[in-house]
C-alpha cells in the first residue's frame, strides 16, 4: 500500500508460530504423561445421576455422596451416567470427565494429601445442578 | 435511511421498505433493544450470585432460564443481527452498488428476527444456550424448550438468507472498476464471514430437526436409551459454533479496520495481511471444534488434532492485532469515543486470546472445563471484543443515522465504566474458575475465596450497568437534542468517510 | 507466503505428532505414581509465564502508543496523508 517494509510483520508473526508451536508441544508431552494409567490402579466405578453421585469399589462397597480412597495409591475412575450428562470433577486433583450416559470415560489420579476434598459436577444438569456435590475422603493408612 | 429524526417518515414506511439503509436501521434498532434486554438478565444474575443464598431470584429453574435467554439473546439476538445492521449500511456503499442484490430477501431475513425473539423470549427455556442432549431431550421442561428450538431454527435461515445477500452483492454486484484486492476490509469482513455462516450454519440447522423429533420421541439420534449418542450433537453443535464465534468476532474486527485509520488518519498498514488473516480465520476456523469437547472422553490422538487446529487459528487473530497497532504507529489519533472502544476492544482481544490459548492445551482442560474460567475467557471475547467493536461503531455511526452528535462526555464515560467494568468482572471470573467454580451454578457454598471474588464480580457489573445506562441515555438524548453534526466531517478529521447517506436511491 | 508458511507449519505438526505418539506412548514407569496435581498446574504457571510476558509487552506498546501518537502530544506532526485528504 504505503511501501513500507514487511519484515517487521513476518518477524512478529514468526515469532507467534514459535510460541504457539512451544505451547502445543508442551501441553501434548504433559497431555502424554498424564493419560498413561498405571497398570495396578484401582478401578472405581462412577456413576451420575440427577442429582448425585454413587461410587462403586473393586470390591464391590458402594458409596453415595462420599468417596472413600486411600493416600498414595492409584485410582482408575470409570464414570458414566445414568439420565442426562454430568461432569465428575474433582478440583483440588485436576480430576474431572464427562459422565455420559451409554458411555464409560476413564480418569485416573493417585491422591497425595489426606483430608476432605470437594466433588462436584460441572456440566448443566438441570434442577440441583449447582448442588450436585459430594466429599472425597482421602485417608492416611501410614502406608 | 438516514437522518430519521429531522426528516420524519411514517413509521411504516420504514418497516415495509427494503431499501438497505432501512433494513440496517431496523437491525439496529431491534439489535440495540435486545442488547438492553439481555444486558439487564446478566445484573439479574449477578445480583443472585452476589452471596451464597437466596438473594432475588427464588428457584433454581428460574436462574438456569434466565442465563439461557441471557447467552441466546445476546449472541443470536444482539451480535448477529447487530453486524448485518452496519453490514446492510455499508456493504453496498462499499462494492458501489445500489442496494443489496435481493431487497425483499433482506427484508425477510430481518423480519424473521422479530418472532424468533419472541419465541425465545416467551418459552424462556432452562437448557443453556447450546442445549446439550440428553438433557434437553429426556428432561428440559416444554414447551419452552421446543419454542427455543423454533426460535433458533427460524435465526439459522434468516442468518443463512442475510449471508446469501452478501455474497451476492459482494460478488456479483460489485462495480467493475473495483477489484476484490482493492475492497475496503469491512466488505471483507462481511464476505468471509458470510462465506463461514453458508458452511456452518446447516448442521445445526439440521442438528436442531433431529433434537426436535427425539424430544417428540420420533427418533432418538442422540437418546442413549434409544441407541443414539449425546456426543453426536456436541459435535454436529460445536461444528457450527466454533465457526460462529469466527462470524461474531470478523465483523467486529472489520468494524476495527474501518475506525482505526480514520481517526489516526492514515491508511490501514497492510490491507493485504487483513486480507490473508480473515481468509485464513474463515478456513483454520473449521479445524477446531472439538477443543469444546475435551472432558467428553476424547482420545489423545482426536484432542491434539484439535488443539493444533485451534493454535493454528491464533496467527491470524494476531496479525490483525498487528495491523492495527502498525496503523496507529505514526499516526495523529483523534481519542474521539469510537477509537477508544476499539483500543480498548484490542487489549481485551490480547488476553482473550491468550486465555484461548490455554484452554485449547490439552491438559489444561482439566482445570478450566465449565468452570468460570471460560465464562470469562469468551466474555472477554464477546464483550471485550465484539461489544467494544460493535458499540464502538454505533458512536461512530450516530451522526450518520441521526444527523445528530452523541454526547462526547457520556460516550467517554461510558467506555471507561465498561472497560473498567470488564476487566472487572472477567478477569475476576478467570481465577474464580482457578479456584474451581463451575458455571451454571444457581448457588455455591460459601468459600471465602469464591465468595470475595463474586462480590467483585458483582461490583463490576453493576459497574457495566451504570455505563449501559449511560450509554442509552446517550441515545435516546442525542438523538432528538444533540448538536447538528457536520455530515461531511462529524468528527473533524479530514479525509473521506463511507457514509449511509452516500447511498444512492435514498427512498422507495 | 506468510499461507503457505503457516499452513506448512500446521500440516507439518499434524503428520509428526501421531507418528511421535507412537514412539513415546509407552511412557517410563516408575515407582512413584504421577502427580498430576503438580504435572498439569506446572503447565499452567509456564505458559502463564509465557503469557504475561507477552502481555505486558502488548499492552506496554499499547499504551505508548495511545500516549506517543495523540492529537495532542506535543510531538505530534500531520500524516503525510492529510494534505490530500484521502486515505
Amino acid at each position: 500500500m504505503s511501501g513500507h517494509s514487511t519484515w517487521p510483520e513476518w518477524v512478529y508473526v514468526g515469532v507467534v508460530i514459535a510460541l504457539l508451536c512451544y505451547v502445543g508441544a508442551e501441553a501434548w508431552n504433559i497431555e502424554r504423561i498424564v493419560e498413561h494409567v498405571p497398570e495396578d490402579a484401582e478401578i472405581i466405578k462412577v456413576t451420575g445421576q440427577q442429582w448425585l453421585w454413587t461410587f462403586e469399589h473393586e470390591d464391590g462397597t458402594k458409596e453415595i455422596g462420599e468417596l472413600h480412597v486411600e493416600k498414595g495409591k492409584a485410582y482408575k475412575f470409570e464414570i458414566t451416567s445414568k439420565d442426562v450428562i454430568h461432569s465428575f470433577n474433582i478440583h483440588d486433583y485436576v480430576v474431572l470427565l464427562d459422565a455420559v450416559p451409554g458411555k464409560i470415560n476413564t480418569v485416573w489420579f493417585s491422591p497425595t494429601e489426606a483430608g476432605e476434598f470437594d466433588i462436584q459436577c460441572r456440566e448443566y444438569c438441570g434442577l440441583i445442578h449447582y448442588n450436585m456435590r459430594g466429599t472425597l475422603i482421602v485417608e492416611d493408612n501410614g502406608a | 435511511m438516514v437522518l430519521e429524526l429531522q426528516k420524519p417518515r411514517p413509521i411504516w414506511q420504514i418497516m415495509f421498505s427494503t431499501h438497505h439503509t432501512d433494513v440496517g436501521l431496523l437491525y439496529l434498532i431491534t439489535s440495540l433493544a435486545f442488547m438492553f434486554m439481555g444486558g439487564a438478565l446478566a445484573l439479574l444474575l449477578r445480583v443472585e450470585l452476589f452471596s451464597p443464598g437466596v438473594q432475588l431470584i427464588a428457584d433454581s429453574m428460574t436462574y438456569n432460564r434466565i442465563f439461557t435467554v441471557h447467552g441466546t439473546t445476546l449472541i443470536f439476538l444482539f451480535i448477529l443481527p447487530s453486524a448485518s445492521a452496519f453490514g446492510n449500511y455499508l456493504v453496498p456503499i462499499m462494492v458501489r452498488f445500489k442496494d443489496m442484490a435481493y431487497p425483499k430477501l433482506n427484508a425477510v431475513a430481518f423480519w424473521m428476527i422479530p418472532p424468533a425473539g419472541a419465541l425465545i423470549w416467551l418459552g424462556f427455556a432452562d437448557f443453556t444456550w447450546y442445549a446439550y442432549p440428553t438433557y434437553s431431550v429426556v428432561s428440559a421442561p416444554g414447551p419452552a424448550a421446543d419454542m427455543w428450538i423454533f426460535g433458533l431454527k427460524i435465526l439459522g435461515v434468516s442468518s443463512i438468507l442475510g449471508s446469501i445477500n452478501f455474497v451476492v452483492t459482494i460478488m456479483k454486484c460489485k462495480h467493475p472498476d473495483l477489484p476484490l484486492s482493492k475492497m475496503p476490509l469491512l466488505a471483507w469482513a462481511y464476505l468471509t464471514s458470510s462465506l463461514i455462516t453458508l458452511v456452518a450454519v446447516p448442521t445445526f440447522a439440521a442438528a436442531l430437526l433431529m433434537l426436535l423429533t427425539d424430544r417428540l420421541g420420533a427418533s432418538g439420534f442422540f437418546n442413549p436409551a434409544m441407541g443414539g449418542d449425546p456426543i453426536a450433537y456436541q459435535h454436529l453443535f460445536w461444528f457450527t459454533f466454533h465457526p460462529e464465534v469466527y462470524i461474531l468476532v470478523i465483523p467486529a474486527i472489520g468494524f476495527m479496520y474501518e475506525i482505526f485509520p480514520r481517526f489516526s488518519r492514515k491508511p490501514i498498514f497492510s490491507h493485504g495481511s487483513g486480507v490473508a488473516a480473515f481468509t485464513l480465520l474463515t478456513i483454520v476456523g473449521f479445524a477446531s471444534w472439538a477443543h469444546h469437547m475435551y472432558a467428553t472422553g476424547m482420545s489423545f490422538t482426536e484432542k491434539t488434532v484439535f488443539m493444533v487446529g485451534t493454535l493454528a487459528a491464533v496467527p491470524a487473530s494476531a496479525m490483525h492485532t498487528f495491523n492495527f497497532l502498525a496503523t496507529m504507529w505514526g499516526g495523529r489519533i483523534k481519542f474521539a469515543t469510537p477509537i477508544m472502544w476499539a483500543v480498548g476492544g484490542i487489549a481485551l482481544f490480547f488476553s482473550a486470546g491468550a486465555g484461548g490459548v490455554v484452554n485449547s492445551a490439552m491438559p489444561l482442560d482439566f482445570i478450566t472445563h465449565d468452570s468460570y474460567w471460560v465464562v470469562g475467557h469468551f466474555h472477554l471475547f464477546v464483550m471485550g471484543t465484539i461489544l467494544f467493536g460493535t458499540v464502538g461503531f454505533v458512536y461512530y455511526f450516530f451522526p450518520y443515522v441521526t444527523g445528530r452528535m452523541y454526547s462526547e462526555v457520556l460516550g467517554k464515560v461510558h467506555f471507561i465504566l465498561s472497560f473498567v467494568g470488564t476487566v472487572l468482572v472477567f478477569f475476576t471470573q478467570h481465577i474464580l474458575g482457578l479456584f474451581g467454580m463451575p458455571r451454571r451454578i444457581y448457588d455455591y457454598p460459601a468459600i471465602p475465596e469464591w465468595v470475595q471474588m463474586n462480590i467483585i464480580i458483582s461490583i463490576g457489573a453493576f459497574i457495566i450497568g451504570i455505563g449501559m445506562a449511560i450509554f442509552l441515555w446517550n441515545l435516546i438524548w442525542s438523538s432528538a437534542k444533540g448538536k447538528p453534526a457536520d455530515m461531511d466531517d462529524p468528527f473533524g478529521l479530514g479525509g473521506k468517510y463511507y457514509f449511509p447517506y452516500q447511498a444512492k436511491n435514498p427512498s422507495h | 507466503m506468510k499461507l503457505i508458511i503457516g499452513l506448512g507449519v500446521i500440516l507439518g505438526l499434524i503428520a509428526v505428532l501421531p507418528a511421535a505418539e507412537q514412539v513415546f506412548a509407552a511412557g517410563s514407569e516408575v515407582g512413584e505414581y504421577l502427580d498430576r496435581k503438580a504435572a498439569i498446574w506446572g503447565l499452567f504457571y509456564r505458559l502463564m509465564i509465557i503469557a504475561f510476558t507477552v502481555g505486558t509487552v502488548v499492552s506496554g506498546l499499547i499504551v505508548w502508543l495511545v500516549l506517543r501518537f495523540r492529537e495532542s502530544n506535543p510531538k505530534a506532526k500531520p500524516t503525510s496523508y492529510e494534505a490530500s485528504g484521502s486515505w
